[in-house]
């Protein structure tokens, strides 16, 4: 199976924060050929352990969130349209006209409901309407759906030009298939540190799962692998970085130096491409969390540059996804469980 | 008529750049027409004789085109600055996936992480929206697309709800479908069948369509606004899925024929045909042109109710296609029948 047919399959699993169950019996499978166990937890986060010859040795966690933006339905109307409040922080000016699926146990197609635009005031047409004010469109008169049910967008993954694709649910969808990636570079036995790969729930809301999967593992490293903002021409230029410029390796108080500085020698060492990202405080990761969790971590950030966060395109480049798999494979085959802030 | 539809909806055909869809029409019409034409604004215009032969033939008009994107420029970064062709609603574009024949792309909106509060509140521009083949120079995205190249969303067809259907193009490649459908029997009179170009840019191809063949009748058929949703009030619902064939008697350019309007609405009656009409004037159709055309034609108009027409989740009910089609049919026989 290539890469982008892997990204497709992971990027269908509907997994809204606070409902992965489901996807997490499936990412479970990938996992299994690669890792000596596998555990699912109550919040349903995945965790694949790989342990190495070495007696006492140190343990690096992988974390990639499974969990993604959605919905949840608020409010069931009598005409077959719902109600819905976004789970994750959403633009609602990209909603109007957009497909979702409605995540009953058979699940519901639905169309996020427009008023035609001769029927608004230019002045309505250049506002944007709130998303408490939206509906969807099931285009059932009795539709059987209850409140709490959540709703996923339906864009299904386009592949665009240059090695770049477009789908729903890159965030995060794309960090664990550079793991999952990574990990199939890596031969167990040749190891000096264990692994530990963490595909956890709920990151857009709390980080729930990774704090306490973190607090369970007990690693000595931490690498949350995440997405960050690719430039476009409509996002400002300084909180942007290059799409295709390869892995963003993170710096700042949330974040080892040492760690962060081998990472970057490895990059170099393996002619891996890398932008620095400096962030200045709440990294808003799971790699603020686990940061903290137990006795805390040594944290580093791996972030794919993402255009389009949090909409139903949002756009990746296959090679920045290689880039941060083999970052994560490179470091690890030769990581002796110390790491050194020299550049 | 539906996997015909379906098969319609699937081709690409902006305003401007119909040519694939005129390709399927001919190599479909063609089996069963006695003429067939086009002109120089690209036209297809379809003869079937019938079984009645009177002074004139009737015509039956459809428009080929689509809303779509025309590029317009190519950005240092490879990004398509493009313009719409036909009235896309822009709030409908953000976010949603586009193609240029093969290539796809998207139409671009930062992450909301990006934006400000006050940005949240207002829609961006149309000159500022961008499209994103994935490219990031210039030069790879001359490789892929040029200037002057027409789009359309890119969009798959579901079917949904209580017998609806979602497509992109249903307006109006299911007037195309209702005209290929009827070509098939032969007609109880000489009719024309005519599939125009560049409806969405303004009725352009029926001025010339209708100037060639001079009808004294017109029936067009064709999808129209819907605007029965939730929390909509009834003034303005304009017509309703479900509810039956659309029968207008006035839009925004035209005012149909009243004989033709009533023998409609009686066939609808006497054949148990649901139908309606619509409560809002807006909106116009080719017979804005038709009805004017040379000393002026008798016009009247059929159309589905369609909600989010113009964008890429345009959805019509199965039960109201068939309601046009057979209102359609019976316009038809009625005209034969008034002419002994």
């Amino acid at each position: 199976m290539n890469q982008i047919e892997i990204l497709e399959q992971l990027c269908a699993l509907p997994g809204v924060a606070g409902f992965e169950h489901e996807a997490a019996a499936t990412v479970a499978k990938y996992l299994h050929p690669l890792v000596n166990k596998v555990d699912i937890d109550s919040f349903g986060t995945v965790t694949g352990t790989l342990i190495c010859p070495v007696a006492g040795a140190k343990t690096v966690l992988l974390d990639a969130h499974l969990d993604q933006i959605g919905f949840v339905v608020t409010k069931v109307l009598e005409n077959g349209f719902l109600r819905f409040a976004p789970v994750g922080g959403v633009d609602p000016r990209m909603l109007l006209g957009c497909e979702v699926t409605i995540l009953t146990q058979k699940p519901i197609y639905g169309i996020v409901s427009c008023m035609p635009p001769h029927l608004l005031k230019s002045s309505e047409q250049e506002k944007a309407v709130p998303i408490h004010e939206m509906l969807i469109d099931t285009g059932l008169s009795h539709p059987q759906v209850s409140v709490g049910t959540p709703v996923v967008f339906r864009q299904p993954l386009v592949e665009l030009s240059g090695g770049a694709v477009a789908s729903k649910c890159l965030d995060d969808r794309a960090g664990i298939l550079a793991i999952l990636q990574a990990l199939e570079q890596i031969d167990r036995k040749m190891l000096h540190v264990n692994v530990v790969a963490m595909f956890s729930a709920q990151e857009e809301v709390t980080s729930v799962g990774a704090t306490a999967g973190a607090f369970r593992a007990k690693p000595d490293y931490a690498i949350a692998v995440d997405v960050s903002h690719a430039s476009t021409p409509d996002a400002p230029a300084g909180e942007t970085f290059d799409f295709g410029g390869g892995v963003m390796i993170g710096m700042g108080p949330n974040m080892n130096t040492a760690f962060a500085k081998s990472l970057m020698r490895t990059a170099r060492a393996h002619d891996i491409a890398y932008q620095i990202e400096v962030m200045e405080g709440n990294t808003g990761t799971n790699a603020w969390g686990m940061q903290i969790a137990g006795y805390g971590t040594a944290q580093a950030i791996l972030s794919i540059p993402l255009r389009y966060m949090h909409t139903p395109v949002e756009t990746v480049k296959l090679s920045d996804i290689d880039a941060t798999a083999n970052l994560i494979a490179g470091f690890l085959k030769d990581f002796h469980g110390e790491v050194y802030p020299y550049a | 008529m539906l996997d015909l539809l379906k098969t319609l909806c699937c081709m690409d055909g902006p305003s401007g750049a119909e040519d694939v869809v005129r390709e399927f029409i001919r190599s479909h019409a063609a089996h069963f027409a006695d003429d067939i034409r086009t002109d120089a604004m690209g036209n297809l215009m379809v003869f079937r004789k019938g079984i009645k032969h009177p002074a004139k033939p009737v015509m039956l008009c459809a428009h080929m085109d689509e809303v779509g994107f025309i590029i317009k420029r190519i950005t240092n970064e490879g990004m398509l600055k493009f313009g719409f062709t036909g009235g896309v609603d822009p709030r409908v574009a953000l976010g949603r996936a586009v193609r240029f024949g093969q290539v796809k792309g998207i139409v671009g909106i930062k992450a909301v992480h990006l934006t400000t509060a006050s940005e949240r509140e207002h829609m961006p521009k149309t000159k500022d929206l961008y499209i994103d083949i994935g490219v990031t120079s210039k030069d790879e995205a001359l490789a892929k697309v040029q200037p002057g190249d027409y789009g359309t969303f890119d969009s798959d067809i579901v079917e949904f709800g209580d017998g609806l259907l979602k497509a992109k193009a249903i307006d109006d490649r299911f007037g195309c479908a209702v005209l290929l459908a009827l070509l098939r029997d032969k007609p109880p009179l000489d009719t024309w069948f005519v599939f125009t170009v560049q409806e969405e840019a303004g009725l352009r191809g029926a001025a010339t369509a209708a100037f060639a063949l001079r009808p004294d009748l017109c029936l067009v058929v064709e999808g129209t606004t819907a605007a029965d949703l939730a929390e909509v009030p009834p003034h303005k619902q304009v017509c309703a899925l479900g509810k039956g064939a659309v029968i207008p008697f006035m839009d925004g350019r035209t005012i149909y024929d009243e004989g033709l309007f009533d023998m409609l609405r009686q066939a609808a009656e006497t054949q148990d045909i649901p139908w309606q009409t619509k409560h809002m004037i807006a909106g116009g159709t080719d017979a804005g042109r038709i009805h004017m055309a040379c000393a002026g034609a008798r016009t009247v108009g059929l159309a589905v109710p369609v909600r989010y027409i113009h964008s890429p989740v345009s959805t019509a009910a199965l039960s109201d296609m068939r309601d046009v089609y057979a209102l359609a049919r019976a316009f038809l026989e009625g005209i034969a029948q008034s002419i002994e």
